[in-house]
Formats: structure tokens, C-alpha cells, sequence
């Protein structure tokens, strides 16, 4: 999604039926990954991606030879994590 | 001694040419590596350099604030630069590796300029961009 443009956080959030504090614990992830950089602008926090030439190459092998490195549908939500509940 | 992240970035890179060089002068004098191998190393040191430095182009973000065009497009525009700079510093470094040594520079030079072309097309049309938004706001 982010290979698209910057994201808000509220955004992304929107995309998967997970709850919010469980896409921030995957931003935070992300992020110590080096994989996307997050900004403040203004209350909202952007994502941006951050893979340089060789992990999106090595993400473009993985995806070519079957190994699920992106999840084609999101994943369900754990119990007591419903977007709901958030 | 404070020193910018790109600054120290080219101060090592051009300490590690001037130091590389040296060295395998130093080894050619003394017959331990022929002038062809001094040449082949000396070009794919030269192909790695570019390859490492176009790989991070990507991976180096601009804060959203000081972006003067769209983010979705400058996010477009490093990853081309990125792909181009790594595939012409890749091609670069297997031609002086994997080459006959008489055609080896011919090669790599062939290789690597659609890559400089793209790059410099791209920050050609940045600047271009830039100056025509400058014209429109005054």
C-alpha cells in the first residue's frame, strides 16, 4: 500500500480488520525495521516507506517463488482485538 | 570533529579508492597481480561504489515538510533512480569481472550510461519542475 505514497496511520488502519493499538505494535515493528519511516505532520502520523533497491528485490523474489511475505487477505483478528473493541 | 552522514560517507569512499589504488600499484611493481587484474579490480570497486550508494537512494527520505512537489512522486522518482543506479552499477561490476579485459570497459561503459541517462533525466526534469513552480508563484 505504501509503495503508492505516504499513509496516514488512520488510514492504513482503515485497511485491515484489526484494531488500531494492533496496527501501531506492527507500525512500531515496521519501523525498528528500518522498513518505513514515520512523520508527524500536524495530529496525524505519516508512513512512508522505506526499502531500499535490495529488500524490495529480495520481498519481489520471496513474493515470485510462493513465500508469503505480504498476506493477501488481512489477517483475522486476534480474540480481544476486534476493531471495535479499539 | 561534527561531520554530515554524506559527507563522511564520501570521505570513505574516496579514502577507500586513494587506498585500493595505492595498494594494488604497490602489488603490480612488485609482479604479485598482472596490469589487466589492477584494472578489473580498480572497475568493479568502482560498479560496487555506485551500486551501495544507488540502493540507498530509496531509503533516504526527505522530511514531508521540505517535499515541494508530491510525496507519492518523489517516492516514484528515488525508487527508478535506485533501480537504474543499482542495475548500471551491477552491470558495470560483472563486466569488469566476467569480461575479456580489450572489451571490458567498452561494456561496462555501455551498460552503466542508460543508467546516468535515466538519473540525470529525472533530475533534470526535478529542476525543470522546481523552476516552473518558482515562475508560477512570483
Amino acid at each position: 500500500m505504501l509503495r503508492a505514497g505516504p499513509m496516514s496511520a488512520g488510514a492504513l488502519a482503515d485497511a485491515f480488520d484489526v484494531s488500531k493499538p494492533t496496527m501501531s505494535a506492527h507500525f512500531a515493528v515496521l519501523v525498528a525495521a528500518d522498513l518505513i519511516g514515520a512523520e508527524k505532520s500536524g495530529r496525524t502520523i505519516m508512513y512512508r516507506l522505506k526499502m531500499s533497491v535490495l529488500e524490495e528485490a529480495l520481498m519481489g523474489f520471496a513474493q515470485a517463488f510462493g513465500l508469503q511475505v505480504t498476506p493477501e487477505t488481512p489477517t483475522t483478528p486476534a480474540p480481544g482485538q476486534t476493531k471495535g473493541k479499539s | 570533529m561534527i561531520m554530515h552522514q554524506p559527507l563522511r560517507r564520501a570521505f570513505l569512499i574516496a579514502a577507500i579508492y586513494l587506498a585500493t589504488s595505492v595498494v594494488l600499484n604497490e602489488l603490480r611493481q612488485h609482479q604479485f597481480v598482472s596490469a589487466g587484474t589492477v584494472v578489473r579490480l580498480m572497475g568493479m570497486l568502482m560498479g560496487l561504489v555506485v551500486l551501495v550508494c544507488a540502493n540507498a537512494i530509496p531509503k533516504t527520505l526527505v522530511p514531508l515538510a521540505r517535499l515541494s512537489c508530491d510525496p507519492a512522486r518523489e517516492q516514484t522518482l528515488r525508487r527508478v533512480v535506485g533501480w537504474a543506479g543499482v542495475l548500471g552499477g551491477l552491470g558495470y561490476t560483472l563486466a569488469y569481472a566476467l569480461a575479456p579485459i580489450a572489451v571490458a570497459a567498452r561494456l561496462a561503459n555501455s551498460l552503466l550510461t542508460p543508467a546516468v541517462a535515466v538519473v540525470a533525466g529525472i533530475m533534470a526534469w526535478c529542476v525543470w519542475k522546481r523552476v516552473n513552480a518558482r515562475r508560477r508563484e512570483t
